[in-house]
């Protein structure tokens, strides 16, 4: 029994189409486990049916040994939680209220409100996102980077095992994007179980451990950065000549892009 | 508004709502001092040793203004509820209590009874109909590839028209001029002639169903951001989906059965609560109860006594006033918006 | 239209008797609309059975061409003949099928009968060479003074004239103003509710139209007098708080006095009023209960019944 989150031969059909296709990943506990690969390659289904939150057409979850698919959806929130791409309501709620969502797994149905164990976890949560100052401006209001962080904070508040993010850093500056994935490193550092798509391939070399390549929904390749990122798969996988250089001061791999080796007429 | 003044604002709201009701009981065509209206409820409950007034002012009083100032507290009360509960269950700020169909079915079922003859069981006729509109709609939605809330208003609406057009067509081809007028009360919504008989099923139709709405609508604030996000906390979201709409519109229909089809408070009451009190919707429905509640208690106090000895049917008072209430609270909390 | 016509006409009818006859063209004019006939109708459409009742009355009965929207058949003695009638409609016809009966003159119970959702508007008609006439009580887009017998017989005396019927009108009216003064008002004093239909609000008799005529020649006391309209929707809390001592009940076809009787009977607040205890009931078929030849008949049959309600306890 392995710890962390270990799938095997999911596949998700819809309308008649692959959306993924035996696709199995292993993302080790204490470890950040980067999911990438083109657009349209199946990242963010394979994430959602992971969690149980779309139908699957066969495949196997097991988090921690225990089967995830198969378990209460309220035992699976106090596991595992998810932050989507776009976070987008019409609800009037504070940036504190929507950080309480995440207590909603924990709280009873007969609580009146949340208690003041909920109030101290989401003060922390977004302590760690560095948005503690936002708490009460109410959520519409927020920049998109904001909203991001404040969705962070939410999945912060289940206090989860297991973390599976969507894309965390799309709307970020420079400088969250950094502060986001450092955190994301400290958590897998503290036990947890993190599972993060990512679209930026220096990011991902910077800060993931363990990488899991997709490409028309299969899996195409899966190791350290080092051995997963060359630019043989760039060019196959992403179309692009790149250059693996090593980072100065981490040591780690860093990609220096060359032009894209399709032509430059454009699609037909 | 900051969380320490919101918390007072449901227990000050339901004493606003108690002092109403109890305001609301004194008013009507019916010349009668409030200390005798007062005493003879007190007598009624065993409270006062003897009743201030004749049997027929204590008939008014006690079958008459209780039952009808209790019946449109419960009404607005489970309007409101109903109406928050559907926008919030189908992120749909235009969702009403009557999304599925529920009052077009309810006005086809009270028009058969009534031009069958059965004029008094036109309660019974309007949640019959109802009842049918609601399977109706889920079934078309269920043929359209399952429940979502895009589907379920889709259906509701084209079954809302079929039914009313039903109705249009048995009013043009057999009503006669006197029940016309029955109709077209029935139609804008009307508590006229309440009685305890009615008054009983939809005061308990708005304490079990509003319970139970109350206590399974906490997990719509998981809604905020979508069905997924709802899911990934945890929330059944098929069985909550289910057990909402039932119960919606079950309360609904016992509602509307009763009273009609009272437009305008399960739209907008929510709106107006939303935008004082926020999203979170262990604050919104309960508040939103209230708000309901002491509207409709006014309003049909309005409808009754305004210009009596006429009674205007209350679904035009709802209508008339309101959509300028609205649009003051809007412009009130414009810096908000 | 002004009460000074109807004085005249009425004044010219019963010191000339000699002055029977109709000069023709006739204009005048009804509800707003000037009339005009060249000649005697010969062929009338009649809509709503106060319109009917009225031709038959006055013997014009070979003169209609099509009825509709009728409350059942005529009263005695013009049942049989009302029977055979042409049935237009049942409710209102189209223009149409009106307009195929080839009539000179349609006769309206309401004003509203004359509508594009009903026989066509007046004007439209009127252009046609049909001649359009509404019961100057029913008339909404002009209202008429408060309703008495003496505007309803000054309608027999209208008809009559543009009929070219004089004889039979003032036979007709002398008829019923003996009949009328042979009623005695009720000089015990009591108040009545008229109640015309409606079941969560009652549709009842208010001080300006048949239902107060009526009661007033019955000595009753319309507990709505003080309302300046028709009817009105009321409530039943004011009629319970008035607790008249008669109640006059409008026998309908889907209303029925024994409906309404129920009702009355069932309602918790209703049944604790002594009229209901101990049924204190007049009723008038629904046909008689506006302006028109039933009115004095039906007004004698509630005097009679009146008469004979017990007041003691």
């Amino acid at each position: 029994m392995s710890a962390g989150l270990e799938i095997s031969e999911m596949s998700v059909r819809a309308g008649g189409k692959m959306l993924l296709d035996g696709v199995g990943l292993m993302a080790a506990r204490g470890l950040v486990t980067g999911l990438i690969g083109p657009n349209g390659a199946g990242k963010s289904t394979l994430m959602r049916a992971s969690l149980g939150l779309m139908p699957v057409s066969g495949g196997r979850v097991r988090f921690n040994g225990a089967d995830l698919l198969a378990m209460p959806g309220r035992d699976r929130a106090r596991l595992a939680a998810f932050v989507e791409q776009s976070g987008g309501t019409d609800a009037r709620l504070t940036a504190r209220d929507v950080v309480l969502l995440g207590r909603i797994p924990f709280q009873s149905l007969w609580q009146s409100g949340p208690s003041p164990e909920d109030e101290r976890i989401a003060g922390e949560a977004l302590d760690a996102v560095a948005m503690r100052g936002f708490a009460d401006r109410l959520y519409h209001t927020l920049s998109g980077g904001e909203q991001q962080r404040v969705q962070i904070a939410r999945a912060l508040a289940q206090q989860p095992q297991l973390l599976v993010l969507d894309e965390p850093t799309n709307h970020l500056d420079i400088h969250a994007q950094l502060a986001t994935l450092t955190l994301l490193r400290r958590l897998a550092a503290e036990g947890a179980t993190v599972v993060v798509a990512l679209h930026d391939l220096n990011l991902a070399a910077g800060f993931c451990d363990h990488l899991v390549v997709l490409n028309a929904a299969r899996l195409v390749a899966a190791g350290p950065p080092e051995t997963v990122l060359s630019p043989a798969l760039l060019r196959e996988i992403y179309e692009v000549e790149a250059v693996v250089l090593a980072h100065p001061q981490t040591g780690r791999p860093m990609l220096a892009y060359g032009p894209p080796t399709i032509s430059a007429a454009p699609p037909q | 508004m900051n969380p320490p003044r919101l918390r007072l604002f449901a227990p000050a709201l339901l004493a606003i709502l108690l002092a109403s009701m109890v305001l609301a009981v004194t008013l009507g065509p019916a010349d009668i001092a409030p200390m005798e209206v007062w005493q003879t409820i007190g007598h009624r409950l065993g409270l006062v040793a003897e009743s201030p007034v004749g049997r027929l002012r204590e008939a008014i009083i006690w079958e008459l203004r209780l039952p009808r100032v209790l019946v449109a507290a419960a009404m607005g009360a489970g309007l409101a509820l109903c109406g928050a509960v559907l926008q919030a269950l189908t992120r749909n700020p235009l969702a009403d209590p009557y999304l599925l169909g529920l009052s077009s079915g309810a006005s086809l079922g009270a028009v058969i009874f009534l031009l069958l003859g059965a004029t008094l069981l036109m309660p019974l006729g309007a949640f019959l109909g109802a009842g049918a509109a609601m399977a109706l709609t889920l079934l078309v939605t269920q043929l359209l590839g399952g429940v979502t809330p895009s589907r379920a208003i889709l259906a509701g609406i084209s079954i809302s028209a079929l039914a009313a057009a039903g109705t249009s067509l048995l009013i043009f081809w057999s009503v006669t001029a006197d029940s016309y007028r029955e109709i077209l009360s029935w139609l804008m919504g009307s508590l006229g002639g309440v009685v305890w008989g009615e008054a009983l099923p939809v005061l308990a139709g708005v304490a079990v169903l509003g319970g139970l709405l109350l206590v399974s609508g906490r997990a719509l604030d998981a809604f905020a951001f979508g069905e997924t996000a709802a899911a990934s906390l945890g929330v059944d979201v098929a069985r909550l989906r289910w057990l909402l709409l039932g119960g919606t519109a079950l309360l609904t229909g016992v509602l509307v059965s009763i009273g009609g089809a009272i437009g305008f408070v399960g739209l907008v009451v929510p709106h107006i609560v939303r935008l004082v009190t926020g999203s979170r919707h262990r604050l919104l429905l309960p508040v939103s109860m209230l708000a309901g509640a002491i509207f409709m208690v006014w309003t049909d106090t309005a409808a009754r006594s305004l210009f009596a000895p006429r009674e205007l049917p209350v679904g035009i008072l709802t209508a008339l006033l309101g959509a300028p209430i609205f649009l003051l609270v809007l412009f009130r909390y414009r810096r908000i918006t | 239209m002004r009460p000074l016509p109807h004085f005249l006409c009425l004044s010219l009818l019963l010191t000339a008797p000699a002055l029977a006859q109709t000069e023709y063209p006739l204009t005048l004019d009804n509800c707003g609309v000037t009339l005009s006939l060249p000649a005697a109708p010969e062929r009338v459409v009649a809509i709503r059975s106060t319109s009917t009742e009225m031709l038959l009355a006055l013997g014009l009965g070979e003169r209609i061409v099509g009825v509709a929207f009728q409350d059942g058949l005529a009263a005695e003695p013009w049942t049989a003949q009302s029977a055979v009638l042409p049935v237009l409609a049942e409710k209102l016809p189209s223009p149409e099928v009106v307009l195929e009966a080839e009539p000179d003159l349609i006769y309206a119970g309401w004003e509203s009968n004359f509508s594009l959702e009903g026989v066509g508007e007046r004007a439209t008609l009127g252009a046609l060479g049909v001649a359009t006439y509404v019961s100057p009580a029913a008339c909404r887009s002009i209202v008429p003074p408060k309703l008495s017998f003496d505007a309803v017989f000054a309608e027999i005396a209208e008809v009559g004239a543009l009929f070219d019927a004089g004889d039979a009108a003032r036979a007709l009216i002398a008829a019923q103003q003996a009949a009328l003064a042979g009623i005695a008002p009720d000089p015990r004093g009591l108040t009545a509710l008229w109640y015309s239909s409606g079941t969560k609000a009652p549709y009842v008799g208010a001080g300006r139209n048949a239902p107060q005529m009526m009661l007033e020649a019955l000595g009753l006391e319309n507990i709505f007098a003080g309302v300046d309209d028709g009817w009105i929707s009321a409530s039943w809390e004011a009629v319970v708080d008035a607790d008249p001592d008669v109640i006059v009940l409008v026998d309908g076809e889907r209303n029925s006095v024994a409906q309404k009787k129920a009702l009355l009977a069932e309602n918790p607040i209703t049944s604790q009023l002594d009229a209901v205890i101990h049924q204190r009931y007049l009723v008038i078929p629904f046909a008689a209960a506006e302006a028109g030849v039933r009115n004095v008949p039906a007004t004698r049959d509630m005097a009679a019944q009146l008469a004979g309600l017990s007041f003691t306890p």
